[in-house]
């Protein structure tokens, strides 16, 4: 069938709406988380930094204006009181050189005025509680004492650092804790709907071949989706409803009308006999028995087409070799093909054979192949070719006619439906409609595309799934 | 004069039948229920019987099936208004010899009716059937006419062993469509004209009289010029 493909099979999970929303969720989750936890840690460090640098004012300040003799055991307490050993001092004589302290090197850019700076690289020390290479870095305040040398105390603020990375590492671990199982949970919580959904589409495809008597499934939640489901049934209640209508007035008109034709044909017939063969008269009532033939061969096809659609059964199922089938059509219209100076020409590689009812396909394929020489002009080209394929065979027939136009490709298979260039040819129009009801019976589909040059049909015989 | 049985409980068809039948000469009997169609079925003076497959009382299939049962062999015409192929199979098994959908042309009817009643005439085993100056070896599947051989086809030989059986008899296309080809589908009437134009071409060459002819608008007949 044409729309066969309308419906697009879910195959990807991160396609569903839950799954989506849970991503978009999780990405704004973390920008959000980072962002808090960044504040936070701006807001933690600049504190910190700024009561450091108070402190390491103040002390300076104060230790400068200690005499000699407490400012020594002053700032031997301050080393030493601190258990990290985080504070250091040192005392230098007015040209920078080391006097006294923990601190043996004067850092040459400090302004020796009292203010607090930051040390990158942290200061060289002669205790040996860290090597000076791991020496985090340091606020610094040098001040000159009276007597002209300069003192120099630093505190070892890396644990302002610290706390920053101890800060986003939690940050990190909080959102891999939140986030990772956030989108597990999302993806097996999108999974339920997923489900649901794909059992929906399963369902369609019999309504979509025509099974208008198949509905939706309908869970108990009453949730968006069952609702939907619901309406969509109601819907096709109704198509059901006014379909089986007008298929039942189409076919009645077509019984019913059956009846007095083939009585009408057999009057005309009785009276064309007492006529004399070539006489005018009979000549007369042989168009009109013809005409009549015509308009009984058309509710002919109606209620086949009707029968066929109608038909459950597949009691006429067996294995069929196709290629044997396609053989036979081809003989039975290559005479005819010879005849309009056309060519029917057989394409047939090694072929599967397949579970059909042999007469249905053979019905099929000479619609097709008759329908293909009708509209191929004298000289054209049929072309009836086979290909095997992974789901089952596809048989093609090519014809040089005119072609379909692309918008008219589903309406050809309408019953009575002919494209507008066609109206002078005869026939009933059915042929395809016919053609679609067998492939419907079973479980086929027909594909009306354009080939290069003329029209292109092709019949898929998919292999029955197991259900 | 052939004498047949129509087994049909709807009066107007039967009617029909009736009219049909005897205005080709031959005697008609009418039974309208399927019980009392299967006592007087049994009677061998039938040359042959037309059977509705709906009927009150017995139904059609139960009828050919105990006519069968008991050992009679006179050629049933089932009658149906299905059309469908797997009903005409099981009217077929059941015994049945030819099977025609409601509602049908008469003259569609008549055609299978005297190739019934021809088949129904004890025929001794032909290797060789033969026609006016045309012959057809069934064993050597060779076709001659006026002593020259003819080069058909395998399908073109299967139409001509139909047309020869059942030469003087016309043959309508469904039945030649379905007997040839087995196929129980409408092909439209242009295929079937255009494969007995073939033969006709092979067989009725030019200085030869024409044997195939085009008989009553509905179908084909070979000329038996006895």
């Amino acid at each position: 069938m044409v729309r066969g493909t309308a419906l697009r099979r879910l195959t990807d999970s991160w396609r569903s709406t839950t799954a989506r929303l849970i991503l978009i969720y999780g990405v704004f989750f973390a920008l959000w988380g980072g962002l808090v936890i960044g504040l936070i840690y701006w807001q933690a460090a600049s504190y910190l930094g700024r009561v450091s640098n108070d402190l390491i004012g103040r002390q300076a300040t104060y230790f400068s204006m200690l005499d000699e003799r407490t400012r020594l055991h002053a700032l031997d307490d301050y080393d030493t009181l601190e258990t990290r050993r985080l504070n250091a001092w040192g005392v230098f004589d007015a040209q920078g050189r080391y006097l006294s302290g923990t601190i043996t090197t004067l850092p040459p850019k400090l302004p020796i005025n009292g203010s607090v700076a930051l040390l990158p690289r942290g200061v060289s020390r002669n205790d040996n509680s860290n090597s000076s290479d791991d020496h985090g870095r340091v606020r610094a305040a040098a001040v000159r004492l009276q007597d002209g040398r300069i003192l120099l105390i630093t505190r070892d603020t890396s644990i302002v650092d610290r706390i920053g990375t101890i800060i986003i590492r939690a940050l990190l671990w909080g959102l891999s804790l939140a986030v990772v199982p956030g989108l597990l949970g999302g993806l097996l919580l999108s999974r339920g709907p997923w489900r649901r959904v794909n059992a929906i589409r399963e369902a369609t495809l019999p309504i979509m071949q025509g099974n208008l008597a198949s509905r939706l499934p309908v869970g108990r939640r009453g949730d968006e989706l069952d609702m939907l489901a619901g309406i969509v049934n109601a819907m096709l209640d109704e198509i059901e409803r006014l379909l089986g209508e007008v298929k039942g007035v189409c076919d009645n008109i077509a019984h019913d009308l059956r009846t007095p034709l083939t009585r009408l044909r057999a009057r005309i017939y009785r009276l064309q006999q007492q006529f004399d063969e070539g006489s005018e008269e009979h000549a007369v009532l042989d168009a009109c028995m013809i005409d009549t033939d015509a308009l009984l061969g058309r509710f002919r096809a109606l209620l086949r087409i009707s029968e066929l659609e109608n038909q459950q059964r597949r009691v006429g199922f067996d294995h069929v070799d196709l290629a044997e089938v396609l053989r036979e059509v081809h003989a039975l219209y290559l005479p005819l093909a010879e005849d309009r100076g056309q060519q029917l020409q057989l394409e047939l590689p090694a072929l599967p054979t397949i579970h059909a009812d042999r007469h249905l396909l053979l019905e099929a394929f000479s619609n097709l192949v008759a329908n293909a020489l009708k509209f191929t002009p004298p000289g054209g080209r049929v072309e009836i070719r086979a290909r095997p394929a992974a789901d089952g065979p596809w048989v093609d027939i090519n014809d040089s006619g005119p072609g379909i136009p692309p918008d008219q490709r589903d309406a050809v298979i309408r019953r009575f439906y002919r494209t507008e260039s066609s109206r002078s040819t005869p026939g009933s129009g059915l042929g395809l409609s016919i053609v679609n009801a067998i492939a419907r019976l079973h479980g086929y589909t027909l594909e009306i595309a354009g080939s290069e040059r003329g029209a292109r049909l092709s019949l898929h015989c998919l292999e029955e799934r197991v259900a | 004069m052939p004498r047949i049985l129509v087994i049909e409980d709807d009066d107007v068809t039967a009617r029909e039948i009736a009219a049909e039948l005897t205005a080709h000469g031959m005697e008609v009997d009418r039974i309208a229920d399927g019980g009392e169609g299967l006592v007087r079925a049994v009677d061998p003076r039938y040359d042959a019987i037309t059977l509705d497959l709906m009927l009150p009382g017995l139904d059609g299939l139960s009828v050919v099936t105990q006519l069968r049962a008991q050992g009679v062999t006179t050629p049933v015409l089932m009658i149906s208004a299905l059309s469908d192929v797997d009903e005409r199979v099981r009217g077929l098994r059941a015994g049945g010899d030819d099977y025609l959908t409601k509602p049908f042309a008469p003259d569609e009817m008549l055609a299978r009716v005297e190739v019934l009643l021809r088949r129904h005439r004890p025929q001794v085993r032909q290797t060789i059937l033969s026609v006016a100056d045309l012959e057809l070896d069934l064993v050597r599947h060779v076709a001659r006419r006026a002593d020259k051989e003819l080069s058909l086809l395998p399908t073109e030989f299967k139409l001509l062993e139909f047309l020869m059986r059942h030469a003087g008899q016309v043959l309508t296309r469904t039945m030649i469509f379905e007997t040839v080809w087995g196929f129980h589908f409408d092909p439209g009437t242009n295929l079937i004209d255009v494969h007995i134009g073939r033969l006709r071409r092979k067989i009725d060459t030019a200085g030869l009289v024409p044997l195939i002819r085009t008989a009553r608008g509905s179908g084909y007949s070979l000329a038996q010029t006895d």
